[in-house]
């Protein structure tokens, strides 16, 4: 099992995260959230990015408008709630435990 | 050469192979299967199809109009299968959660899981029904043809009235199915993923989504049952146009006329007079009726009868009106006539009746308290 595989479970699980952070900075609709993870290990499809987006409305953590686009329909702008920015704060702080823990196990 | 089919995304119209198309149809069914517990599925497949729509248009250009086969499985691969996650998948029941582990599915182990992973109820189902829904939420329980059903009613009903009788409980003991979760357990997975499939190809949800609040979505949503409900009517229209026709012309048969007239009138006469005898003495014209019967049941396979009785007479009595629709003032005539000997005929043998039987006159006066008798049976067998 290669590291790529071991660590989908992990990916997956980090990916609610990462979507927390990409909206935080700018109101994005799906594909710029895709294209932004594109480029990253966390690259998703759409299939999983719906389903995870409407589980996070329901939680409260986003909101999302509707805005004109200049060729066809409209489209669904995200934004985080303030429920949603707590939860990003946590989370971060969190991370950043985490990562302090994995750098430091094992040099004692 | 390859056949075209249109779909309507996101607002938008495309064109697809033939081959296309049916991997898109199987690509949302997949989806609507995989969301059928979450709350939001409508809206997630609304999104999920405008996505396919923007995918399409950055295909197309004014000298291609239309999406290959290939083009659209590789938007299908590029979306990705839905991924329910894992604390949605908890309470999908076992069947979501034994899906989980082994990861990638077909669609035909959905279908499976659908039906041993959703609890399936028995519940009326609103749209397309005829009259309450009982025979649609029968068709979707069971999984078959909700005509079927109807046909089979029909059958018991001609037999011995027992389908009316059934049919009326059935529509006041079963509930009608509301909320997209009772909708799903009313038939199981498939039958909501074809649901689903026919109102997206009928446009169902690109309207619904153009509407901003909700009372706008609820009238939209009624003239959209509304639209089938007028659908099904032109079916019966045409149905019964079609025998009109097809029933033999002869100018006799304005002399038969006032016979069928008779015959109705005598059959509503002998209709009346068993009621009374039945409310009045408990015995259908002198003969006792079955220990194990109630009343009530009596009275409403009387109502029964009679109608099986005078439904024939009645149709052949219109298609007489028709045979003779081609001169006009014949025609009114012919009517007046009919409808005075049918009244005539009810009015003297009800005379007669209860002239020369005092019993059935006294039983007439006693009408009204047996009537209400027979309302508190049925309220106490119903308690």
């Amino acid at each position: 099992m290669s590291v790529n595989e071991k660590f989908s479970g992990i990916r997956k699980g980090m990916l609610e995260f990462l979507v927390l952070q990409i909206i935080a900075a700018e109101k994005v609709y799906v594909a710029d959230i895709l294209k932004q993870l594109s480029v990253t290990e966390f690259a998703t499809q759409e299939g999983t990015l719906y389903p995870l987006l409407s589980k996070m409305r329901r939680e409260g953590l986003l909101d999302y408008e509707w805005k004109e686009s200049e060729a066809g329909p409209p489209r669904k702008y995200y934004q985080l709630t303030a429920k949603g920015r707590e939860q990003l704060r946590e989370t971060l702080e969190y991370w950043v435990k985490i990562n302090g823990t994995v750098n430091k196990l094992g040099q004692i | 050469m390859n056949k075209v089919i249109s779909v309507n995304l996101g607002g938008m119209a495309y064109q697809l192979e033939e081959g296309g198309y049916d991997a898109l149809g199987a690509y949302l069914e997949t989806a609507a299967a995989r969301l059928r517990n979450n709350p939001d599925r409508d809206e997630i497949l609304s999104d999920i199809e405008g996505a396919i729509g923007e995918k399409f248009r950055e295909l197309l250009s004014s000298h291609k109009t239309v999406i290959q086969t290939k083009e659209v499985t590789a938007v299908l691969a590029e979306m990705g299968p839905i991924e329910v996650d894992s604390g949605e998948a908890e309470h999908q029941g076992a069947g979501g959660t034994a899906d989980g582990a082994r990861g990638q599915k077909t669609v035909g182990d959905e279908q499976a899981a659908g039906r041993g992973g959703t609890p399936r109820r028995l519940y009326r189902i609103h749209e397309g029904a005829m009259i309450a829904g009982v025979c649609n939420g029968i068709g979707a329980y069971a999984n078959v043809d909700p005509t079927l059903v109807r046909l089979a009613f029909v059958a018991l009903t001609l037999l011995w009235g027992a389908g009316l009788l059934v049919y009326i409980v059935l529509a006041i003991v079963v509930p009608e199915a509301r909320s997209a979760e009772e909708k799903a357990a009313a038939s199981g997975f498939p039958a909501t993923a074809q649901e689903f499939i026919r109102r997206a190809k009928e446009g169902y949800y690109e309207a619904m989504k153009g509407f901003p609040d909700r009372r706008a979505r609820r009238e939209w949503n009624r003239r959209f049952n509304r639209e089938m409900r007028a659908n099904a009517e032109k079916w019966r229209y045409n149905w019964h146009s079609y025998w009109a026709e097809r029933a033999p012309v002869h100018p006799a048969m304005g002399i038969v006329l006032p016979f069928l007239s008779l015959l109705q009138g005598a059959a509503t006469v002998l209709w009346i007079c068993a009621l009374v005898s039945l409310l009045a003495t408990g015995t259908l014209l002198g003969l006792a009726l079955p220990p194990n019967v109630p009343l009530w049941l009596a009275a409403l396979l009387l109502f029964v009868a009679y109608g099986i009785l005078v439904g024939p007479l009645k149709a052949a009595r219109r298609s007489c009106y028709r045979s003779c629709g081609g001169q006009g003032w014949t025609w009114s005539f012919v009517f007046l006539l009919d409808a005075m000997i049918w009244l005539a005929a009810v009015a003297v043998l009800l005379w007669l009746v209860s002239h020369y039987i005092p019993e059935l006159r006294e039983a007439i006066r006693s009408i009204p308290p047996l009537a209400h008798q027979a309302l508190q049976d049925i309220q106490a067998w119903w308690k």
